[in-house]
């Protein structure tokens, strides 16, 4: 199918697969069209369709609240064409060269890291290119639509994509990776997305706030900080908000960013729900744990240490929402320097 | 002619705070900057997202928690990632009272009537 993208800047043409969404067929052909959750819950990818015939997948989808169905306006993530199409879509949009693509992959190497947290691995049929902090959606024949989940991992030409998700109570996806015993099931992939990303060239401070598996990017921007060697005239601070002491993971690879770079990188795991003991505060010497809400351990920590930052966020939203706020008011970071992600 | 209508008391909206109010059929966001009032509508005009909920207000600067678009309150200007500028309401304070001018409901192009001409959807 032929689609005719109308925007401010311009109009583009670009043929759109059988089967893809619009944002998709926009995506892959380049097109710089807006979107954040790629997965119908943000309401950010609207358009208006002005000629031709689509499609809505899933009409629940939250994002819908933002768009006026009855004037043809609807998500470009959650609808396919069933024939050519003119669409409009507002902001500006630029052609580039490339844009994310379908891969295909299998699920593998599935590790429990607490009650409700897994980590897991996807080889990909041919390498792909991406940056710290970006997600790829996740599709299976077993449940309906796509999830977005972040990598632990970033690189050119990355063969295996590893992954970290948080149990979601209620959540088809979610039940399906933790009790369908899915390893070795195929799995089509599709990214890199998102621009909450990391480049050691920015030369700035960081600020990582995230909860849950909200911490999966900012494994691979701290990682690369480390790694770059930009920790080594740059500042790093991880906040990273769990519930309990038996809640927390990944602090033996967190504790050797700390100890990599001991004057400049500082990781923070604060505990919503209980004190921190004592067994992991001895068994962890290179982090800081403390009690409460993380965006209120991270406001109390930071005060006046925000020059030249950008800060990074990811995690449930009202966690976000929280820490969004705290960078707004108190850190005063213009809204260029944080880049977040909302799951749900 | 300006057709004035009281909004709420000037102290109902304490200092960087936002609050919403029903006038008739209107919906109206009533801002205190500290060095003065808007009163504006109830959606950021980058998309249907609600300003009296998750807008922030500090330093003369409105914040939409969505994007995180921002106006300056005092210019009325925009300020940082914002692509659209705000519309605002004339109003003035008047004996402890905010009264603002309501004779046309001000709204954003996605929620004009006419749909096949609407070219304002770009912008």
């Amino acid at each position: 199918m032929r689609i005719i993208v109308q925007t401010k800047a311009g109009t583009f043409s670009l043929d759109c697969e059988e089967g893809d969404n619009l944002l998709y067929a926009g995506l892959k052909s380049g097109l710089s069209l807006p979107y954040e959750c790629a997965t119908g819950t943000c309401g950010t990818c609207r358009c208006k369709v002005m000629e031709g015939d689509v499609e809505l997948q899933w009409s629940e989808a939250p994002g819908l609240s933002y768009v006026k169905q009855e004037k043809n306006e609807t998500l470009m993530c959650q609808v396919r064409a069933r024939s050519d199409c003119v669409i409009r879509v507002p902001g500006d949009v630029v052609q580039g060269d490339e844009g994310p693509e379908f891969f295909s992959g299998t699920l593998e190497n599935f590790k429990r890291l607490t009650r409700d947290v897994i980590s897991f691995s996807i080889p990909l049929d041919r390498p792909m290119d991406f940056m710290a902090g970006q997600f790829c959606v996740l599709e299976t024949p077993a449940v309906q639509g796509g999830r977005a989940y972040s990598m632990t991992n970033h690189g050119k030409g990355v063969e295996v994509l590893d992954f970290v998700v948080k149990r979601k109570p209620g959540g088809l996806f979610s039940d399906w990776l933790f009790d369908g015993g899915p390893e070795n099931a195929p799995v089509s992939v599709f990214g890199p997305l998102g621009r909450a990303t990391f480049d050691p060239a920015e030369a700035k401070n960081v600020l990582c706030i995230a909860g849950g598996s909200g911490v999966a990017g900012m494994m691979a921007i701290l990682e690369q900080g480390v790694r770059s060697g930009h920790f080594a005239n740059h500042r790093g601070h991880l906040f990273f908000g769990v519930r309990g002491n038996s809640d927390v993971f990944f602090a033996d690879e967190l504790s050797g960013f700390a100890e990599a770079f001991p004057d400049n990188v500082g990781v923070t795991i604060a505990l919503s729900d209980e004190q921190p003991n004592d067994d992991l505060k001895a068994r962890y010497p290179h982090l800081h744990f403390d009690h409460g809400f993380v965006h209120t351990v991270t406001s109390d920590a930071m005060k006046d240490r925000y020059d030249n930052m950008v800060g990074y966020v990811a995690g449930p939203p009202p966690m976000v929402d929280g820490a969004l706020r705290m960078l707004v008011l108190e850190a005063r970071l213009p809204g260029a320097d944080i880049r977040y992600d909302k799951f749900s | 002619m300006t057709n004035w209508t009281k909004v709420c008391a000037a102290s109902d909206v304490p200092e960087n705070e936002l609050r919403k109010y029903d006038i008739g059929d209107i919906e109206v966001v009533v801002a205190n900057y500290g060095g003065g009032f808007r009163v504006f509508p109830p959606f950021c005009p980058h998309m249907f997202e609600p300003l009296a909920v998750s807008g922030m207000l500090k330093d003369n600067v409105l914040t939409c928690g969505k994007h995180l678009w921002q106006w300056d309150l005092a210019t009325g200007e925009k300020h940082g990632l914002s692509e659209k500028d705000m519309l605002f309401y004339d109003c003035k304070e008047d004996g402890g009272e905010i009264h603002a001018d309501l004779s046309e409901q001000l709204t954003y192009d996605w929620e004009e009537e006419d749909e096949l001409d609407d070219d304002d959807f770009f912008s």
